[in-house]
């Protein structure tokens, strides 16, 4: 489950910006670069939610490995 | 528990504030931006967040100035919408100080909404053959004065940036946070030299990387920011250059804890590292700046902001940010550091 | 910080380690000549590839090579005393006196290396250096500072297993300051008089590094060194 939200986000993290930059270029530049600051946002965004997403893979790791020793 | 809801409230009032303060008015160019002296030119403003058509008592004034001394006004102004002016102007038969060509500042002064202006917006280039010694009194005759300020609560309008300016409460921050987490990282290194308890290497190795973590995340949204200002995402850039660096000192710090079997050894060894190689990251701060120009504002190495660059508004959002962000970072570093401590002790490392 | 104090750095054994060093050295003939072959090598390469490079390249390839054979050369300075042999250094001497024998060791072993590599590149390459005291000073400036940084990195990585990437994944952004003010010195001895502003700032920046770096080593090292 969590690796399948992790390829999701992955996918919305590259292909979202890549398409607005790509296919688009005037749109980042419209309504006075707006869509830059959130493109910034949502790459923090992303980043943290990634970070929290590889964690919890870590802790539900460490969960099986309890439920094994008891 | 208080620092968590305390990172919550200033990160929501960031991201509120970011987003929803206006900007100032500004003027994003002028068309033509060029003349010959003796002509007369009706020059359109395009303003950006203006209101030039707001009614008002006093008519609108615009000026194209080249100093404080030597200013000329419109004879005539008409505004066509909120956005777009005409200033109708007779340009003197002679520049100051008997130069070939003047670069002229846009201003456009509304009465209620106050004045905007476009710094170096037009060039006016002397006619050949007809340079008089007596300046034209048109230069001096309606100099610029009682200009109306900008009321309310916004953000400064900066020519290329438009509305990235906002980016300063979201990228910037990311730096203040490494910086933080790697002093925190360094810190706990030093405790660890001294009383090797596990429980300081866990917290260095977890505020390491929670600081990899914002250098990351700095670089990506600079590269993102760079492109549409800077017109590249990378430039060498010095601050560029320092994260790289910074990140590097912090990729070897995981290799090394990588490559021992013992873990006393391994904490011992990567504190040792750890300090070692932050303290030689300081000179870098001076040597660098010798170097490389930095596009980023307050240049030439100063880690802070010039005090052109960050008014009052915007420092009354980017503190906040920065203390919200710095405290989100701790907090994942606190999850980090738990984490690891319940590892240890299911492993009995502990 | 009790250990550092354990036994006093001791002047009168520096002098017999620094003879150990060069006659281990020697001993290890192999290992020495490793190194020239290695910088050699790296010449001819350059010369191989038939290019003429302009100041700026030629100074960057320079330095490169130097760097390069440095952290080949410095890398071993720990690692080829056994266990058994460092347990009775440990007993024997005090820390910072094996360690300050070891640096100037380095020292003399990278001053001698770059003065080598200096004469090769220069035999295949025209080189751009016009000022050849300063220079050398700077060769010899530099040789002294990686060895300071390289002498200590490779004191950690020879307590790990894969030592010899680990010195130049480590070591980089540490010699990163040093490097940079390194090529800008010589720079300036590519033009017939120093231009305005003077080498003297980044001589002066480049001991600074130094210092802060020798102050670093001394507090660290007894914490590497216990096991």
């Amino acid at each position: 489950m969590a690796r399948r939200i992790l390829t999701f986000l992955l996918w919305v993290g590259i292909s979202l910006p890549a398409a607005f930059a790509e296919g688009n270029r005037d749109f980042m530049r419209e309504t006075g670069k707006i869509y830059v600051v959130v493109v910034t946002l949502l790459v923090i965004f992303l980043g943290i939610v990634g970070y929290l997403v590889r964690l919890e893979r870590k802790l539900t790791k460490l969960e099986h490995l309890s439920k094994d020793d008891a | 528990m208080w620092w968590k809801l305390t990172s919550v409230i200033l990160l929501l009032y960031t991201i509120l504030a970011g987003f929803l303060v206006p900007l100032k008015s500004g003027i994003e160019r002028v068309e033509p931006n060029t003349a010959r002296t003796g002509e007369q030119v009706t020059v359109r403003f395009y303003g950006y967040n203006t209101f030039f058509s707001r009614p008002s008592e006093v008519p609108i004034r615009v000026w194209l100035y080249y100093n404080s001394s030597y200013a000329l006004m419109a004879d005539v102004v008409r505004p066509i919408n909120d956005t777009i002016l005409e200033a109708t102007f007779r340009m003197p038969i002679n520049l100051p100080e008997g130069k070939p060509f003047v670069l002229l500042n846009a201003l456009a002064d509304h009465p209620t909404e106050g004045a905007s202006i476009l710094p170096i917006a037009f060039t006016l280039h002397q006619t050949p053959g007809s340079t008089q010694i007596p300046l034209d009194s048109a230069w001096t005759a309606r100099p610029v004065e009682k200009l109306h300020p900008q009321k309310g609560f916004s953000f400064p309008y900066q020519n290329i940036l438009y509305e990235t300016i906002r980016n300063t409460y979201f990228h910037v921050p990311m730096w203040f946070v490494l910086l933080f987490l790697f002093a925190a990282s360094v810190w706990y290194s030093l405790k660890y030299l001294r009383h090797p308890e596990t429980e300081y290497d866990r917290r260095a190795a977890a505020y390491a990387e929670v600081g990899i973590l914002f250098g990351l995340m700095g670089l990506a949204s600079g590269m993102v920011w760079a492109t549409y200002t800077w017109g590249k995402p990378w430039s060498n850039d010095i601050k560029q250059l320092m994260t790289a660096v910074a990140l590097l000192i912090y990729f070897a710090y995981f290799v090394l804890r990588g490559s021992f079997s013992d873990p006393e050894k391994s904490a011992r060894l990567a504190a040792v590292y750890n300090v070692f190689a932050f303290a030689s990251l300081i000179p870098l701060l001076y040597i660098l700046p010798r170097m490389f120009d930095s596009l980023h504002p307050g240049a030439t190495g100063n880690p802070a902001f010039g005090s052109q660059d960050l008014d009052n508004t915007m420092r009354a959002v980017f503190y906040p940010a920065v203390v919200g962000w710095t405290l989100l970072g701790f907090w994942i570093a606190d999850l980090r550091i738990r984490f690891q401590r319940l590892k240890d002790r299911t492993l009995g490392l502990d | 910080m009790g250990i550092v104090r354990e036994k006093d750095m001791n002047w009168k054994n520096l002098w017999p380690l620094l003879h150990k060093e060069v006659i281990l050295e020697l001993r290890q003939r192999y290992a020495l000549s490793g190194i020239v072959l290695h910088v050699v090598s790296m010449v001819f390469v350059v010369y191989v590839a038939s290019v003429k490079p302009s100041p700026p390249v030629w100074n960057t390839l320079f330095w490169l090579i130097v760097l390069f054979a440095s952290i080949n050369a410095v890398v071993k300075s720990f690692i080829r005393e056994s266990g058994a042999r460092q347990l009775y250094y440990y007993q024997v001497v005090d820390p910072a006196t094996l360690l300050l024998a070891k640096m100037i060791y380095n020292a003399l072993l990278l001053m001698v290396l770059g003065g080598l590599a200096l004469v090769a590149f220069s035999l295949v390459s025209n080189s751009p250096v016009q000022r050849w005291p300063l220079f050398i000073g700077v060769l010899a400036l530099g040789s002294a500072s990686f060895s300071v940084a390289f002498t200590f990195i490779s004191a950690i990585a020879a307590k790990a297993d894969q030592s010899a990437t680990l010195v130049a994944i480590l070591s980089f952004p540490v010699v990163l300051p040093i490097l940079l003010t390194l090529l800008r010195l010589s720079v300036a001895s590519f033009a017939p008089s120093t231009l305005s502003g003077g080498i003297w700032p980044d001589v002066r920046n480049l001991l600074a590094v130094d210092a802060i770096l020798v102050a670093l080593v001394f507090v660290l090292f007894p914490y590497i060194w216990r096991d």
